[in-house]
């Protein structure tokens, strides 16, 4: 579906946004600007909005004022062109949230099925292809309970594939991991990070982070505080907030 | 074979090694035991003698024989039955109630079997059934004799208060449920209110006041059958308590279910249809079996606004001047009728769970 949206708009182009709990100020005049293509990565301390952020993006959650744009179009009340945006923008959970009383392929074949009317033949195909990209294709016809965690996840990622969407968003993909599982993943999304998608990965992984993000975005009580290319970042970070923050998390 | 011998030797020592530790493990819980085996066995021994051993069984059996016999006297289901099953339906039409009854059942069933369970497939076996039990119990077309509601009564009346209340009642509670969540306050608390309302009364006061009252409130044109408007409010009491439980059900679907289809892009009814009613159903089963149960014992309150369902029958049934004494075993068979119902319901609510379990988390 990548022909419908004219290439030379942003992926997601975000303008003085804020974000209100009833009087918490969540985000605090955010602006970001993601190209087509770009993978970025968000960190911070927990409770830094990171994953508010990336949830306005596909209006999981609404902001309170701010323009938010996404390949082209401006999210706002308007419920067709949400469901309109949200076919193009895939997400992967932090719990996964697999559909329990389907199996793996059903998972998989539902939203292109239902959303896209893609025949069940051809959606049942493409699903086999995206399973086998995350190298878990033989457990198919199985029931997401039981599978592992890292499993669940890299089916998770499948599903959202399986819409084809132009830009993946990632909330914290690892967090509910054991920690011999996380790797499977990752490796995913490195290999998937190769091709060409436009990804914005909240995460604490500052390894992925190294590896394939064109950006890391540091956030820190709903500002964005720091954007580097990886290298300066984790070399040279300009803010104490972000050089207290790398020292917590690469101290050890 | 070897294992067979060892088994065959050992195996009888320690059963008796068990029963005599659960059951005799001191002299006093061993004094007790013997007590109330012994107990049990009397009960059943007089059950057994006043249902089969002394009981006259067999229309032939008049009500002096059976006070002759001292035991149960099943001549009055033999001689009554049709009073019970068909109530004043005529006489000569009784196999029309019959056949309702039939297809009736057939229609539960059918609508029991999974593999039913698509939108049209339900539909049809549902509007089939009811035009069936209609066409025949109601007459007025195919030749068949004209018979009123007022003159329905039985095990058929009671099936038809039944499926009715359930057929309407159930989709309802769906739509009351799904409305109770809103985001628009206006409906989410005007249908707690609704709700709500209609909870706190009794079933008793819903059933007289659509009997009696609301005929003043409609329109002419909307003026129905008694039957009907009790059946209506029968499956509004339903909708109720049935909407509370698939709200419960809702709230037991974790909140990523529904953003996981959000984020896929799937539309409202799609994520209800698909997602969120198929895990809150799930998770919603065994009280809505109870509501079913609830609901197919609570027909017989439909007695206090004049219509004869089995229980009412059975009143009829024993109430004629010659089989007067013999309510106990009226009663005895219009309670087995009712298990025979009920039980099927549980157990079937059983399967469900067990075929619900093989595609749980």
């Amino acid at each position: 579906m990548a022909d419908t949206h004219p290439t030379n708009v942003p992926a997601v182009q975000i303008n003085g946004m804020n974000k209100f709990y009833g009087h918490f100020h969540a985000l605090k005049n955010i602006h970001l600007t993601v190209h087509r293509g770009e993978k970025v990565v968000v960190c911070g301390p927990s409770g830094s909005g990171k994953s508010t952020m990336i949830r306005c993006i596909n209006r999981l959650e609404e902001h309170n004022s701010g323009q938010i744009t996404v390949l082209g179009t401006e999210l706002n009340d308007d419920v067709a062109s949400i469901d309109g945006i949200r076919r193009e923008v895939g997400m992967v959970f932090q719990h996964f949230n697999l559909f329990p009383h389907m199996t793996v392929l059903e998972n998989c074949v539902l939203a292109p099925m239902l959303v896209r009317k893609t025949p069940r033949a051809q959606a049942e195909a493409a699903a086999m292809r995206y399973l086998e990209k995350v190298r878990i294709p033989e457990q198919a016809l199985k029931y997401p309970g039981q599978l592992s965690g890292g499993q669940q996840q890299r089916v998770a990622i499948a599903r959202s594939l399986c819409m084809e969407p132009e830009i993946l968003l990632f909330d914290e993909p690892t967090s509910a991991l054991d920690p011999e599982m996380i790797s499977e993943v990752l490796d995913v999304m490195v290999h998937l990070a190769t091709e060409g998608r436009t990804m914005i990965c909240v995460t604490h992984e500052m390894g992925f982070a190294r590896r394939v993000a064109d950006r890391v975005i540091f956030m820190d009580a709903g500002e964005i505080v720091e954007e580097a290319p990886p290298e300066m970042f984790f070399q040279s970070p300009s803010s104490e907030r972000t050089k207290q923050f790398l020292s917590q998390v690469l101290g050890h | 074979m070897n294992t067979l011998a060892n088994s065959a030797a050992v195996a009888p020592p320690g059963r008796i090694r068990m029963l005599r530790k659960r059951y005799f493990p001191t002299p006093l819980q061993g004094l007790v035991s013997v007590v109330s085996a012994g107990l049990l066995a009397l009960i059943l021994w007089k059950l057994l003698n006043w249902a089969f051993l002394s009981a006259v069984f067999g229309a032939d059996g008049s009500a002096a024989d059976c006070r002759a016999a001292g035991g149960a006297c099943w001549s009055v289901i033999a001689n009554r039955w049709r009073i019970i099953f068909f109530g004043l339906y005529p006489y000569a039409e009784q196999w029309r109630s019959a056949l309702a009854c039939v297809a009736v059942v057939a229609m539960i069933v059918l609508s029991c079997i999974p593999s039913f369970w698509r939108p049209w497939r339900l539909a049809a076996v549902w509007i089939v059934g009811t035009a069936i039990y209609y066409i025949l119990m109601k007459g007025g077309v195919l030749g068949l004799r004209y018979v009123g509601e007022e003159q329905w009564g039985g095990l058929a009346l009671t099936l038809f208060i039944f499926v009715a209340t359930c057929l309407i009642g159930f989709p309802l509670s769906i739509v009351l449920a799904l409305l109770r969540r809103s985001n628009l306050p206006v409906i989410s608390r005007g249908t707690g209110l609704l709700i709500d309302a209609v909870r706190s009364l009794p079933l008793l006061a819903i059933l007289f006041a659509f009997a009696v009252v609301v005929p003043f409130m409609l329109p002419g044109w909307l003026q129905t059958g008694k039957l009907y408007r009790v059946v209506f409010g029968a499956g509004l009491f339903f909708a109720a308590y049935q909407a509370e439980i698939i709200r419960g059900g809702l709230q037991g679907v974790p909140r990523g279910q529904e953003e996981a289809a959000m984020a896929l892009g799937i539309g409202y009814w799609h994520r209800v249809g698909k997602i969120l009613l198929p895990q809150a159903m799930r998770n919603a089963l065994p009280a809505t079996i109870n509501q079913f149960v609830i609901g197919f014992k609570e027909t017989s309150l439909v007695i206090v606004v004049g219509f004869f369902e089995i229980l009412a029958s059975g009143n009829a049934a024993y109430g004629t001047g010659e089989w007067t004494f013999a309510y106990r075993e009226v009663y005895a068979f219009i309670a087995l009728i009712y298990f025979v119902f009920t039980y099927s319901l549980s157990r079937y609510g059983a399967y469900l769970e067990r075929r619900m379990a093989i595609s749980s988390r």
